[in-house]
């Protein structure tokens, strides 16, 4: 518990406050020192505008995270609310809407997601949109089997002769063991969508430019891979240590959750 | 056999469906179909009674339904129709992209499965170990680690530095390797942790001392328990490494500039080329649902527990 | 009126409990006695609607039992608390979840009568003994005065002192209140003490149905018989003069 809490706190900070930690304007294009080695006034060095690859990869924290815990706070919800209305809402709801996941499941997330960005046209509300729709299905599998395991517990069926609304029940009695595995899929989904929103960026179907957003700075960098090999490492390395971060929080995490409760 | 039926009638419900929500996304997508054709075909504004003869022409005057069935019709027998820009016919494209990627996919499965199973085994032997635990951070580096920056550091090293390989097209088999490296690296990455994981599992299954004391020998243990213990989860995760496969395929050839399906894919979404993106996602979806159904056979073949329940 | 009528359990192709019917009227107290696995507990869950029933029918003054919300103390004590709640939470949910008001003083009545002390509704599940447990499980099942009760094995884990307060404590509310009781039990005595009638239950069938006094004076069955005897020989029933 207390990794993903410091972990959420240190990337919320990284996307709150490293645009002011920026040293320079993120967008300020500086010709004469394109392509510049790091050093100097730009720590990084400067792509191939002259822009400031720190600064741009400080206010790109803001994009990459702030969108990343966006969709996966829809598919969270989203997900969630499917799953406990499988297990809840009896046998024909709860094959019908497993059959809806299978099917969502059944594709590649990658390849619906940039069907559905690149169709829908590029910019940042396709991209939330295309990423949100093919990453609620864990949440709701595993909101759902957690579901099932509850209906026979002791108090939810106390819940339910007590005359508690199925609302309140999914409330009080669901969510709360819900918590600890719905945290874990979480972190899961939160790595996942910086790379795909990264991957998305990189493929052209992302946030678009001139706006700092990791995979386009690779993208931008790609073109530059013979003189400027340092530019695309920059952005790289940046996701690489993100993600690796956020899937070792959620290792740290399975790990204590899987030890036993106290009884 | 009523299991069969049933996986069946579940595959032929996530095509339709599939079907259905590409064809309602593309319905619904921003800017007149018909002019989108116009444009590609033209590439000029055209008059309104051209806009009105391409209507016809697709099917797209007649509304929702009458447009779907218009596309969906010749699918049933093969028919992918035309390209909306070129006015060709689609399958001989897509399954000359198809012949491009599935060598890819494969060669990097392949390249997986040689990194990970021998590493998964060895580390599995010695849990705590320096090779166990260099193992696992690898593979937890290779997890974190973006496709599309792989591919690029690869290229940095082998094509720039050491001028090795060829970075880019599609020519002869060294126009393989790259790509097909940086697709396997991924693989291998996933595959180590779950391996190893099934492994360490299946050896501390509870009837294995019994069998040590027994007299069994160690190697025969290994073989005859601890293997069929962890090729359960071996086959499910294959599933879902088709879906990583497919996934990197689409990076990686934009990244090495091969015209496989994923750079098809690409290519037919920017020119808003409707009828082969429908097809791609059809064909995916196919691709995936037969093995799918392949994985959930073999499964219950070689889980005793799946069989029993699926009675 | 509690009217179970044909009611039928399956599970596979073995019947849990085969055509079972029983009537129970405001105020009485049926006591269901069988061994382990008889059905016993199924037959609970089956008249309150837990489970699936393949046959037959459960009524509440011939309406929907579920309506008048029946409450049920159960076998497991911990089980029937939220682990995420405190025990008090617990205890007031069927009161707050119908929007009920209770009488002044209506807590520490029923508390004072189980022997409770009102601070443990501050703990949680895991922070009480199992035999504070299961009283806090009848506190709950009683506090919203409801017409049916269903008790399952629900003195198992009580000292013999707390288990007749308990049982006193039962009674008199039954009186004032006059709900009526489903007893699922072992223990003949409690029965004998308690019960108006008698259910025997055995391999999901009803064995023998009786008052309770005509029962334990001479009950029909040779099961019945083997039961009655092997609770003499151990003490728990004094024979009826």
């Amino acid at each position: 518990m207390r990794s993903v809490l410091a972990l959420t706190v240190a990337l919320g900070a990284l996307a709150v406050f490293g645009p002011s930690l920026a040293p320079n304007d993120p967008n300020a294009i500086d010709i004469p020192n394109r392509l510049a080695s790091p050093g100097g006034t730009y720590l990084l060095g400067t792509d191939a505008l002259g822009r400031c690859v720190l600064s741009r990869l400080l206010h790109g924290a803001t994009w990459s995270l702030g969108l990343a815990f966006i969709i996966s706070m829809i598919g969270l919800a989203a997900g969630t609310l499917i799953g406990l209305a499988a297990a809840m809402g009896g046998r024909l709801v709860d094959w019908a809407l497993m059959r809806v996941t299978d099917s969502f499941l059944a594709f590649p997330e990658l390849v619906a997601a940039v069907v559905i960005a690149g169709v829908l046209g590029a910019s940042t509300w396709s991209l939330i949109f295309a990423l949100s729709v093919t990453g609620w299905m864990r949440y709701a599998r595993v909101s759902r089997g957690v579901g099932l395991s509850l209906r026979e517990r002791g108090h939810v069926i106390q819940a339910r002769l007590a005359g508690l609304s199925p609302i309140a029940i999914a409330q009080w009695h669901y969510l709360p063991a819900l918590g600890p595995s719905l945290i874990v899929v979480w972190t899961g989904m939160l790595a996942r969508s910086i790379l795909f929103i990264s991957g998305l960026g990189f493929l052209g179907f992302g946030v678009q430019p001139p706006t700092p957003e990791w995979g386009t700075m690779l993208l931008d960098a790609r073109v530059h891979l013979r003189s400027t090999p340092l530019l695309m490492i920059w952005p790289g390395l940046t996701i690489l240590i993100t993600v690796l971060a956020i899937n070792l929080t959620g290792d740290a995490l399975r790990d204590s959750l899987a030890k036993p409760e106290r009884a | 056999m009523i299991v069969l039926v049933e996986v069946l009638l579940r595959s032929i419900v996530v095509l339709t469906l599939t079907a259905l929500v590409t064809f309602t996304l593309l319905w619904h997508a921003p800017g007149d179909p018909a002019m989108a054709i116009a444009l590609a075909r033209y590439d000029a504004v055209v008059p309104p009674d051209v806009l009105e003869q391409i209507r016809a022409q697709t099917g797209l005057d007649a509304g929702y339904w009458p447009a779907f069935w218009h596309w969906i019709k010749p699918l049933l027998t093969g028919d992918f129709g035309n390209s909306s820009v070129s006015g060709r016919p689609i399958w001989p494209d897509l399954r000359d992209a198809f012949g491009l990627t599935l060598p890819l996919a494969l060669a990097g499965l392949a390249i997986g499965l040689l990194i990970s199973v021998p590493l998964a085994i060895y580390a599995s032997r010695q849990p705590g170990s320096w090779i166990d635990r260099g193992a696992v951070a690898v593979a937890s580096i290779g997890a974190a680690m973006p496709a599309y920056w792989l591919g690029l550091l690869l290229i940095l090293l082998f094509s720039v530095r050491l001028g090795w390989l060829p970075a880019m097209g599609a020519q002869g088999p060294t126009h393989l390797i790259l790509p097909a490296l940086t697709l396997g690296l991924g693989v291998a990455a996933s595959l180590t942790r779950i391996l190893r994981s099934g492994l360490l599992e299946a050896r501390e299954a509870p009837f294995l001392p019994a069998l040590a004391r027994r007299g069994v020998p160690a190697n025969r243990i290994g073989r005859d328990h601890v293997a069929p213990h962890a090729a359960i989860p071996v086959v499910t995760v294959l599933g879902l490494e088709l879906a990583f496969l497919l996934e990197g395929a689409v990076i990686v050839e934009v990244i090495f500039a091969r015209p496989g399906l994923g750079t098809f894919l690409i290519d037919a979404i920017f020119a808003r080329d409707f009828p082969k993106v429908q097809a791609v996602v059809i064909v995916t979806a196919l691709l995936f649902v037969t093995v799918n159904l392949l994985i959930d056979l073999v499964y219950r073949v070689i889980d005793p527990r799946t069989r029993l329940s699926g009675a | 009126m509690l009217k179970v009528k044909d009611l039928t359990v399956r599970r596979g192709e073995r019947c849990v409990l085969e055509n079972i019917s029983l009537t129970l009227s405001k105020g009485r107290t049926v006591a269901v006695i069988g061994e382990s696995g008889a059905g016993k507990s199924t037959l609970v869950g089956a008249i309150l609607g837990l489970l699936p029933v393949q046959n037959g029918h459960v009524s509440w003054n011939g309406g929907d039992l579920r309506s008048v919300f029946p409450s049920l103390v159960m076998q497991e004590p911990r089980a029937a608390f939220n682990p995420a709640f405190s025990l008090g939470r617990s205890v007031m949910e069927p009161v707050k979840a119908r929007g009920l008001m209770l009488s002044d003083g209506r807590i520490d009545r029923l508390c004072n009568g189980l022997e409770l002390d009102p601070a443990l509704l501050k703990r949680r599940p895991y922070e009480v003994s199992i035999g504070q447990a299961q009283r806090l499980g009848i506190l709950r099942a009683l506090i919203a005065a409801a017409p049916l009760v269903l008790f399952d094995e629900h003195l198992s884990a009580l000292d013999a002192v707390t288990q007749k307060l308990t049982a006193k404590l039962i009674a008199t509310l039954q009186r004032e209140e006059g709900f009526a009781a489903l007893v699922v039990t072992h223990d003949l005595g409690y029965a004998a003490a308690h019960a108006d009638d008698i259910v025997i239950l055995k391999k999901g069938r009803i064995e023998e149905t009786a008052p309770a006094g005509q029962f334990f004076r001479a009950p029909q069955t040779e099961y019945g018989r083997a039961l009655c005897d092997a609770a003499f020989a151990l003490g728990a029933l004094e024979r009826v003069a």
